[in-house]
C-alpha cells in the first residue's frame, strides 16, 4: 500500500489531554485523518477512544492540546460547531429522531434550506442523498422501527447531506448481519472516493483489516501506534492493545473448590445472547471476560431475572430453577451487584443502614410492621466491620461515602440476603488502586467462604488476577472458557476479537 | 390490509377516533336533552370553544417539547382582568390595540416562564406551578379584590361576541370562532412547514440527538414557552368578551382543561407527537362535554372535573398501552414489507 505523501491532514489533533475526576482518559494523544483514507482505531476497553470521539464532535472539550482542520487551529466547541467544520458521526446505537420522517431526520440540522419546509422538495432531496448511498428508504415514512443498519444509513446521509469532510464511525459494524455489513463497506468506500476521512472504530478485527489504509492504536489513554494497514497484523495490533502491568494487583490465595453451585445450560435470549453454558463451584470465581458489546452485562442481568433468559436452563444445587424476575433468583440464592452503581446500585440520600436492609427488609420488622432500627442498624454495624466500611456511623447517607467504600455498602447489602452464588458486574469501576485492592481483598475473602461468584469485568489484568477459571465472550456468544493456568491477555484478548490464533511467545 | 396499516401511522388513528367520539357523545345528549340537536346548540358549544382552543395551541407547542405550561389559567386571568381595567378606564382605545396588549403581556409571562425553565434549567412542572401561583397573587393584588363589570366595557367589545361572520341557514358562525380556528390552521402549518416547527418535534423526540445535532434547545424551548404566554394572553381577551365580568378567579383551572384537551387530542405527554388538528379535536371534546354536562340534570356540576381527570387519565392511558402496542405492531409489519423488499433487490441480479 503506497503511503501517498500527505496532503494537509483534513482533521488532525495534536497533544490532546483530558481528565475526568481521577482518572486521565487521554494523555498527550495525536492523530492525524487525510482526505480520502479510511482510519481505523483500535484499543481495549477504556483505552479513550469514546473520549477521543467527543473530543472531535464538541462534546467534549480538551483539557489540553489542539485540533486543526486544514492546517488550522480551530475550537470545537460545540456538536453545531464540529457540524459546520464538517465533522460528523455514526454511532453503534444511531441518534435519529423515531418521530420524524426519514426525510425530516436528514434535514433536521440544516440552517440553509430557507424560512419554509418545501416538503417535497425535501423529499426529493432526500431521495438523492440516499440514491448516493445506494439505500432504498421510504422518506416520508417516520424513522421509528427503522433497523440499526438503516438508522445508519440516515445518520450517514445526514451527515452527507451536511457536506461532511470527516465521518467518525463508533462500532458501526457491531449489531449488523453480514449482509448489512457488506452494504455498509460499500458506502464507506464510496465516501473514501468522494475524498471524506472516515475515522473507523471497531472490534471486529476481519473488518478493521478488510477496509483499514491506516490503523491507530490506543492503550490506557495513550497513543501507541499509527501504521499503514499492510504493515499491521492481528497479532502485532493485539499485542500493541495490552500490556498493562499486573504487578500492583492482588494475588488470589487458593480456595478449596467444593460441588457444583450453579449450572448454566444453552441460556439464551433473543437479540442479546445465545448457547451459554457454564459451571461454577463452590468457592470458585469465574471471570467473564469481553469486550463493549459482548454482552456480558445481559448474562448477569438473566441470571438475576432483570431481563429474564428466554431458552435455557439454570441449576443451583442441581435443581432446576426458573427465574423470571429478581425475587424468583433470590429465593434460588442468585445475587447480582449492578456495573451502575450510582444509577442502580444505591439510594445516596438514604442512610448506609436503610441500604444495607433494603431487599431483606421483611427481617427488620417488628410484630406490627415497623422497622426495627436498632436490629437494622445490629445488622449493617456488622457489615460495617466485616468489610471495613470506613464512616463513622451506619446512619450516614450512602451518598457521602467513597466510591470504594459505596461498592462495600453494596456488596453488604446482596450478601445480606445470604447467596449461594454472586454476580460481580464491573466491582471496581472508577475506584482507585486501594480501593481496588480492598475489594479485590473481599472477593477472595468470599470465595474462602464457599461462594461460588462470577465476576464480570472489561480490566483484563484484574480478570486473570481474581479469576480460577475465565469465560470469554464475544458478541453474545461464548468463545471459550481459559483456566487460570493458560490465560493470557493475549489469549483472551484474541478470543474477544474472534481471532483464533493467539500471539505466541507470552506466558 | 397490510398496505392500509402501513399507510395510516398510529397517531392519524387517534384523531380518526376523536371525531367518532365527538359524534357519539353528541348522539347521547341528543337522547337525554330536549332540543340539544339545533342551531343554538351549536352557536353555543362554538362559542364556548374560543378561549379553551387558543389555550390549548400554546400549551401543544410546550407539550411537544417535552415540558408543559401549568400557568395558562393564570395568565388568562391576569390578562383579562389588566386589558378589561384598561379599556373600562380608556374606552375609547381602539380595538387592535387592546388585543396587541393582551397578546404582548401574555408573551411577557410566557417569557418568564421560558426563561426559568430554557436557561434556569428548572424542570416545567415545577417552574410553571410556581408562576401559577405567582401571576395568580399578582391578578389578587393588582384587582385589590375589586372586579371588571360588563357596564364598564365598551359597546363594541360587549358586541364582538354576536358578530356572525357568516350564516349558514340557521347557524351562526361567529367571527371569534373564525378567530380561534384561524390561530389552530396558522400554527398546525407552523408545525408542518417552518424549521422552528419540526425541530420542536424532533426536541421532544430525542433531546440526546436533538443536542447531538446541534439544535438551538434552549432557544427553541424558551420560545415555546413564550407562545404558549402570548397565545393564553389572546385566550385572555377572548375570555374577557366572552364573560365581561372578570373576578380574581379568572381563568381558574384552565390549565387543566389546556392539558386534558392536548393529551385527549393524541399529543405524546412525553413530547415529539402530536398535531395542532388532534388538540383542536381534544379542545372541541372537552368543550362539548362541558356545555352539555351543564343543560343535563342528572350530574352535578362538580362532576365535571372528575369527569376532565378521568379523560385525561383514560387519554394518556391509552397512549401507553393502546398506542405503544399499534406502534409495534406497524414496526413490525414495516419490518417484514422491508425484509421482502431486500429479499426481492437480491433475488433480482441472479434472475
Amino acid at each position: 500500500m503506497p503511503d501517498a505523501p500527505p496532503a494537509a491532514a483534513v482533521l488532525e489533533i495534536r497533544g490532546i489531554s483530558k481528565r475526568f475526576g481521577s482518572i486521565q482518559a487521554l494523555d498527550d494523544v495525536s492523530l492525524a485523518l487525510q482526505a480520502g483514507e479510511i482510519h481505523a482505531l483500535l484499543g481495549e476497553n477504556g483505552a479513550g477512544k469514546t473520549t477521543l470521539i467527543k473530543i472531535m464532535t464538541g462534546v467534549e472539550q480538551p483539557d489540553a492540546g489542539e485540533i486543526h482542520v486544514d492546517g488550522r487551529a480551530v475550537r470545537v466547541g460545540s456538536a453545531l460547531e464540529a457540524q459546520a467544520l464538517g465533522i460528523a458521526a455514526v454511532y453503534q446505537e444511531p441518534m435519529i429522531f423515531p418521530d420524524l420522517s426519514v426525510a425530516e431526520n436528514i434535514f433536521i440540522s440544516h440552517r440553509d434550506r430557507g424560512r419554509i419546509v418545501d416538503r417535497a422538495k425535501m423529499r426529493r432531496d432526500a431521495a438523492v442523498v440516499l440514491e448516493r448511498l445506494g439505500a432504498r428508504l421510504d422518506v416520508g415514512a417516520p424513522a421509528r422501527g427503522l433497523t440499526v443498519a438503516a438508522q445508519q444509513t440516515l445518520e450517514i446521509a445526514k451527515a452527507l447531506s451536511l457536506r461532511v469532510r470527516v465521518l467518525i464511525m463508533d462500532e458501526p459494524t457491531a449489531s449488523l448481519s453480514a449482509h448489512e455489513t457488506r452494504r455498509l463497506f460499500g458506502i464507506v468506500k464510496a465516501l473514501r472516493r468522494e475524498g471524506v476521512a472516515i475515522l473507523f472504530i471497531s472490534h471486529r478485527m476481519e473488518d478493521v483489516f478488510q477496509i483499514a489504509d491506516r490503523i491507530t492504536v490506543l492503550r490506557d489513554g495513550r497513543w501507541i501506534s499509527t501504521r499503514p494497514a499492510g504493515e499491521v497484523t492481528p497479532v502485532s495490533a493485539i499485542r500493541d492493545m495490552v500490556g498493562r502491568t499486573m504487578s500492583d494487583l492482588f494475588r488470589r490465595t487458593p480456595t478449596q473448590l467444593g460441588d457444583v453451585v450453579l449450572e448454566v445450560r444453552n441460556l439464551a435470549r433473543e437479540g442479546a445472547f445465545s448457547g451459554i453454558s457454564f459451571a461454577v463451584r463452590a468457592g470458585e470465581v469465574l471471570g467473564f471476560a469481553g469486550l463493549v458489546g459482548a454482552r456480558r452485562t445481559d448474562v448477569g442481568l438473566a441470571l438475576f431475572g432483570i431481563a429474564p433468559a428466554d431458552a435455557g436452563e439454570v441449576l443451583v444445587d442441581g435443581r432446576a430453577v426458573a427465574i423470571r424476575n429478581p425475587q424468583d433468583a433470590l429465593r434460588g440464592g442468585i445475587a447480582y451487584t449492578t456495573e451502575d452503581r450510582r444509577q442502580l446500585g444505591l439510594l445516596f440520600p438514604l442512610s448506609i443502614a436503610a441500604n444495607i436492609t433494603l431487599p431483606t427488609l421483611r427481617r427488620y420488622l417488628s410484630r406490627f410492621g415497623l422497622v426495627r432500627r436498632s436490629a437494622e442498624a445490629a445488622a449493617a454495624t456488622g457489615f460495617k466491620e466485616r468489610l471495613r466500611i470506613r464512616t463513622r456511623s451506619v446512619d450516614t447517607p450512602a451518598g457521602q461515602l467513597s466510591g470504594g467504600n459505596q461498592q462495600k455498602v453494596v456488596l453488604s447489602k446482596w450478601l445480606n440476603t445470604k447467596p449461594r452464588v454472586f454476580i460481580l458486574d464491573e466491582p471496581t469501576r472508577g475506584l482507585d488502586v486501594g480501593a481496588k485492592a480492598e475489594v479485590h481483598q473481599i472477593i477472595d475473602e468470599l470465595a474462602h467462604e464457599g461462594l461460588a461468584i462470577i465476576l464480570i469485568s472489561s480490566e483484563l489484568p484484574e480478570v486473570i488476577a481474581m479469576s480460577d477459571r475465565i469465560l470469554v465472550m464475544r458478541e453474545g456468544r461464548a468463545t471459550g472458557i481459559f483456566a487460570r493456568a493458560v490465560a493470557t491477555q493475549e489469549r483472551l484478548l484474541a478470543a474477544a476479537m474472534g481471532q483464533a490464533e493467539a500471539p505466541a511467545g507470552t506466558a | 390490509m397490510t398496505g392500509l396499516f402501513r399507510r395510516v401511522r398510529p397517531e392519524q388513528v387517534r384523531e380518526l377516533t376523536l371525531v367518532f367520539i365527538l359524534v357519539a357523545v353528541a348522539a347521547f345528549f341528543s337522547t337525554q336533552i330536549p332540543n340539544y340537536l339545533s342551531a343554538r346548540t351549536f352557536t353555543d358549544i362554538s362559542t364556548g370553544l374560543e378561549v379553551i382552543a387558543v389555550v390549548a395551541v400554546g400549551e401543544t407547542l410546550v407539550v411537544l417539547t417535552r415540558n408543559i405550561d401549568l400557568s395558562v389559567g393564570s395568565v388568562v386571568g391576569l390578562v383579562a382582568y389588566f386589558v378589561g381595567t384598561l379599556l373600562a378606564n380608556n374606552p375609547g382605545l381602539p380595538a387592535p390595540f387592546a388585543i396587541a396588549i393582551a397578546i404582548v403581556i401574555g408573551g411577557a409571562l410566557g417569557a418568564i416562564n421560558g426563561a426559568i425553565v430554557a436557561f434556569g434549567r428548572v424542570p416545567a412542572v415545577v417552574a410553571t406551578l410556581g408562576t401559577l401561583a405567582i401571576y395568580r397573587v399578582a391578578l389578587v393584588e393588582l384587582s385589590g379584590a375589586k372586579t371588571v363589570t360588563t357596564d364598564s366595557l365598551p359597546k363594541w367589545l360587549l358586541d364582538l361576541p354576536r358578530v356572525s361572520l357568516f350564516s349558514l341557514g340557521d347557524l351562526d358562525v361567529r367571527a371569534l370562532v373564525v378567530l380561534a380556528a384561524l390561530v389552530v390552521v396558522v400554527f398546525q402549518l407552523v408545525l408542518q412547514y417552518l424549521p422552528y416547527g419540526r425541530r420542536l418535534f424532533a426536541i421532544g423526540s430525542n433531546p440526546e440527538a436533538a443536542r447531538v445535532a446541534g439544535l438551538p434547545i434552549q432557544r427553541d424551548v424558551f420560545v415555546a414557552f413564550l407562545l404558549s404566554g402570548a397565545l393564553a394572553g389572546l385566550a385572555g381577551f377572548l375570555f374577557l368578551v366572552r364573560f365581561g365580568n372578570i373576578t380574581v378567579v379568572a381563568g381558574q383551572g384552565l390549565e387543566l382543561q389546556a392539558v386534558a384537551a392536548v393529551v385527549v387530542g393524541g399529543v405524546n405527554i412525553f413530547g415529539g407527537s402530536g398535531s395542532m388538528v388532534g388538540a383542536f379535536l381534544g379542545a372541541a371534546l372537552i368543550n362539548l362535554l362541558q356545555q352539555s354536562l351543564l343543560r343535563w340534570p342528572a350530574v352535578s356540576a362538580f362532576l365535571q372535573d372528575a369527569l376532565l381527570g378521568v379523560l385525561i387519565l383514560l387519554a394518556v392511558a391509552s397512549d401507553k398501552v393502546i398506542l405503544e402496542r399499534l406502534r409495534t405492531r406497524w414496526v413490525r409489519a414495516r419490518r417484514r414489507d422491508d425484509e421482502r423488499a431486500a429479499a426481492a433487490e437480491q433475488a433480482v441480479p441472479g434472475a
